[in-house]
């Protein structure tokens, strides 16, 4: 394989994890939903995709349909879950992404079952390099995430994200100050799997095949370990898990072909990943990077007032 | 005639066999501070935890401002204005002092998910109002210095007084405390009593405290409830109840 094309190749899968961990962070980090069963929003994304770009709708539409259909299933799937606590919503969620893992698998009507089902590349130029389809969609990727990042951080920094900042700390005392932790909790489970559900579409168009075992809950725990290394409740630390994870996993698998070991190397990755975030739950359990603050006008007002006390006083 | 601000009428809460609140009506009319006293276990914070939403009552109905609140959720009992602070302060703890006070504000468009992502400019205005609030409540309470540093690194009593702080920020017209001056120092105790009593004449907002420190709640105080398993025994002037026979035997167990 031509190196350039797989570096360029790791740089897409980097862009569309990083949205993926983005909206982990987002119901994680943000609003402490342990949404632990990630992959099968990413399933809805990319299957729907899948399915609407053979019926020939253009990519875009595609995308949207795919956040939309995704949304609509966290929405739905929050419902019965967002009375539960924390650890029994984990629960739900991780058997809900099994569930529907399988049923895509053993209905072979839906999507072709365990043969698969191939996808037309969004933006397909006649006669060019790998290089460049490969640049291309780079640029529909970060695009993406762009968008995604943008909407992720201004929600971050507003009184939105301050609020699903106090249900995680405390749910009863938000709730106890007139926030509807319900109603928040459901907009931040459709609005995370939409985002989750783009990064299905993004990934089914670029490896233009998808089968039901590409979404083995071991992806939901990728996405985890990206966003506990990178810092939950911080965007740039969750890019940067996304990033880091990546290198990580391309590396070893590079290493394994110069190392004879014992054991089956692709198992080894799990139990690196499993150690290393153990480490990184005992050293550092605030991740790489540090919580991000509210960043809003409030705040300039503090620092300012502060100043001009002091210049009073001088 | 004074308008009635709550009404609480029969009301009843039992767990399992215990009645917790037996047939408690209180009526509190106008602006004031009201006090409720009574040994522990005599059903207070039930009272009040009944009255906010977070248990339903078995029986009776409990009144806000003439609307009925016994079947609404928490957060819209906060929303009519009906606000309280925990007995045992619960701050968010990585979140900074400020945002702990502009969390409790009360309507905030900036809290809404599509306002807050298309319509920064509009709720950034209020955002500043807010902060601004916030910060002259900070400063009363003598909590500005410590505006950005996180809830979860202030001590005991500055936890206490971030709890008040809360409830102020909400702008209530009655705010239900529960033992405010209970774990504080003698001194901090009566200023805190001493703010209430500010924050009643210069803003007209009203209280209804529980607390066990009698020689500070008597003194501010306008009304005393006492009660006892879970009922009202006794009610009347701080000065009136302080000689009365039947709060002596069931709180200070003397005679």
């Amino acid at each position: 394989m031509d190196p350039l094309v797989y570096v360029l190749d790791l740089i897409v899968f980097i862009g569309i994890f990083g949205i993926v961990s983005l909206s982990l962070n987002l119901e994680f980090g943000f609003a402490g939903l342990a949404n632990f069963g990630k992959v099968a929003f990413f399933l809805i994304g990319a299957y729907t995709y899948a399915l609407l770009s053979q019926a020939g709708v253009p990519f875009y539409l595609c995308l949207i349909a795919g956040a939309v259909t995704t949304a609509i299933a966290g929405f739905l799937v929050s419902l019965p879950t967002l009375k539960l606590r924390e650890d029994y919503l984990a629960i739900v969620v991780l058997t809900f992404g099994e569930i529907l893992r399988l049923i895509i698998k053993s209905e072979h009507w839906i999507a072709g079952g365990i043969w698969g089902i191939t996808i037309s590349p969004a933006i397909s130029v006649v006669g060019v390099s790998a290089r460049v389809s490969t640049l291309i969609n780079i640029g529909l990727v970060y695009l993406c995430l762009f968008i995604c990042f943008m909407v992720v951080q201004s929600l971050a920094n507003s009184p939105y994200g301050r609020v699903i900042r106090a249900i995680r700390e405390d749910e009863v005392a938000a709730e106890a100050l007139g926030k509807d932790r319900a109603k928040y909790r459901a907009q931040v489970f459709a609005l995370g799997s939409a985002i989750a559900g783009v990064a299905g579409g993004l990934y089914a168009q670029y490896i233009q095949f998808i089968d039901p075992y590409m979404f083995m809950p071991m992806l939901t725990f990728t996405v985890w370990i990206m966003v506990l290394l990178g810092g939950p409740a911080n965007n740039w630390g969750a890019l940067l898990g996304a990033g880091l994870v990546e290198l990580f996993d391309r590396g070893t698998n590079m290493a394994k072909d110069y190392l004879t070991l014992p054991i089956d190397p692709s198992n080894l990755q799990y139990i690196i990943f499993g150690v290393l975030i153990i480490l990184v739950l005992f050293y550092r359990p605030q991740g790489l990077l540090k919580e991000s603050r509210v960043k809003t006008k409030a705040l300039e007002l503090v620092r300012h007032g502060r100043n001009s006390v002091k210049n009073k006083r001088s | 005639m004074e308008e009635t601000v709550l009404r609480i009428s029969e009301v009843s809460k039992h767990f399992g066999g215990v009645y917790a609140v037996s047939g408690v009506s209180l009526d509190m009319k106008g602006r004031s501070i009201w006090g409720l006293v009574g040994p522990n276990g005599s059903g207070k914070t039930t009272l009040f935890n009944t009255v906010l939403g977070f248990h339903r009552p078995d029986g009776g109905a409990i009144y806000f401002n003439d609307n009925c609140i016994s079947k609404l959720a928490p957060h819209q009992i906060y929303a009519l204005g009906l606000v309280s602070a925990f007995q045992i302060p619960r701050p968010f703890q990585r979140l900074s002092v400020l945002d702990n006070m502009l969390v409790a504000a009360r309507g905030h468009q900036g809290d809404r998910l599509l306002d807050s992502l298309f319509l920064r400019r509009s709720w950034q205005k209020r955002e500043v109002e807010l902060a601004d609030k916030a910060m002259e409540i900070l400063e009363l309470l003598e909590l500005d210095r410590l505006a950005s540093s996180p809830a979860g690194e202030l001590s005991g009593g500055q936890r206490k007084l971030l709890e008040i702080g809360k409830g102020l920020m909400a702008s209530p017209t009655l705010l239900l405390l529960d033992e405010p001056a209970a774990g504080v120092n003698p001194n901090l105790g009566r200023r805190i009593f001493e703010k209430i009593k500010e924050l009643h004449q210069n803003k007209g907002l009203s209280f209804f405290i529980i607390e066990h420190r009698l020689e500070i709640l008597f003194d501010f105080a306008h009304w005393v409830y006492v009660m006892d398993k879970g009922k009202i025994v006794v009610q009347g002037k701080p000065e009136e109840i302080a000689k009365n026979p039947v709060f002596y035997q069931v709180y200070l167990g003397e005679r």
